[in-house]
């Protein structure tokens, strides 16, 4: 006798939802009870009896994410800690706070600061943008360079980056004002070429009156460029962007 | 999620997985061809 395969196929499904359900209200419950009874545990263990965690859906069904709620007067640090104590008990799901962050953070995280400045100097400390002497071209050794200090300044694309030439004091110091800054200027060209925007990059020279600090001002490696970011111009949306009601 | 809701998702898959298994050991076995099929 054949019958349409889609019967026998559709009521097998619909014994497996039976299942589960018949399944889930048994063994659900007591589950829950369990895993919220650890979880208290866990939260009492490091001192923050006052977080809450609510095994139950908003529909009233058992579960295993809890929601996590109270500990208002903890430290974000605490919280978090004991957020991750629930969430590694065996058998929890993931963990959510009632006012909807998946972690403990409730406000909005702190601003990082741009670290590119550090990231440059990390790269300039044992290593410098060199020149051919008395002249604007560089070493072909600081090309490299130049390719990995732009793209350390990339984040911080928006913000006026300055470049500074400096020179020994070998030579007459009108002579090295005009060399530093053609050689900022070189630097500044380079970094446009590697996609850098023109606007945001100031190139000047100070010739030989800033020398390294500890340094004779005769000394060679007084020859160097050095980076800062020195503002960060906010992003203010040009009307452009923003079209009005037609 | 409910801990139902759960359950049934695993169930449900491996109730397909089940399926596929048993069709393909059916028609390997060649069932197909011996006039079970109407």
């Amino acid at each position: 006798m054949y019958t349409r395969p889609s019967i026998p196929l559709l009521t097998g499904a619909l014994l497996v939802v039976i299942t589960a359900f018949i399944g889930g209200a048994i063994s659900g419950g007591e589950m829950a009870s369990r895993l919220g009874n650890d979880a208290k545990a866990a939260a009492a263990a490091l001192n923050a009896p006052t977080i809450q965690a609510r095994f139950t859906t908003l529909g009233g069904w058992p579960t295993r994410h809890p929601l996590l709620s109270g500990g208002q007067d903890l430290s974000e640090e605490k919280r978090a800690k004991a957020a991750m104590a629930i969430a590694s008990i065996p058998g929890v799901g993931g963990i959510r706070w009632i006012d909807g962050s998946i972690m403990a953070q409730r406000d909005i995280a702190p601003l990082t600061p741009m670290h590119c400045q550090d990231d440059v100097r990390a790269l300039l400390r044992a290593r410098t943008v060199r020149f051919e002497e008395s002249s604007t071209e560089f070493d072909p050794n600081s090309l490299e360079l130049l390719d990995e200090v732009s793209a350390a300044l990339r984040p911080c694309l928006g913000s006026i980056i300055a470049i500074t030439g400096h020179t020994d004091s070998s030579g007459p110091e009108p002579g090295n004002i005009e060399l530093s800054l053609s050689r900022a200027q070189a630097v500044n060209q380079a970094l446009i070429r590697r996609g850098i925007p023109a606007d945001g990059l100031r190139a000047r020279g100070v010739g030989s009156s800033m020398p390294v600090e500890g340094l004779d001002p005769a000394d060679p490696a007084n020859r160097r460029i050095e980076f800062s970011v020195i503002a960060t111009v906010p992003l203010a949306p040009t009307p452009v962007d923003t079209p009005g009601p037609r | 999620m409910p801990i139902w809701f759960e359950l049934m998702i695993l169930l449900l898959i491996t109730y397909a997985f089940g399926l596929a298994l048993g069709w393909l050991m059916w028609s390997a076995a060649g069932a197909d061809d011996k006039g079970m099929k109407s």
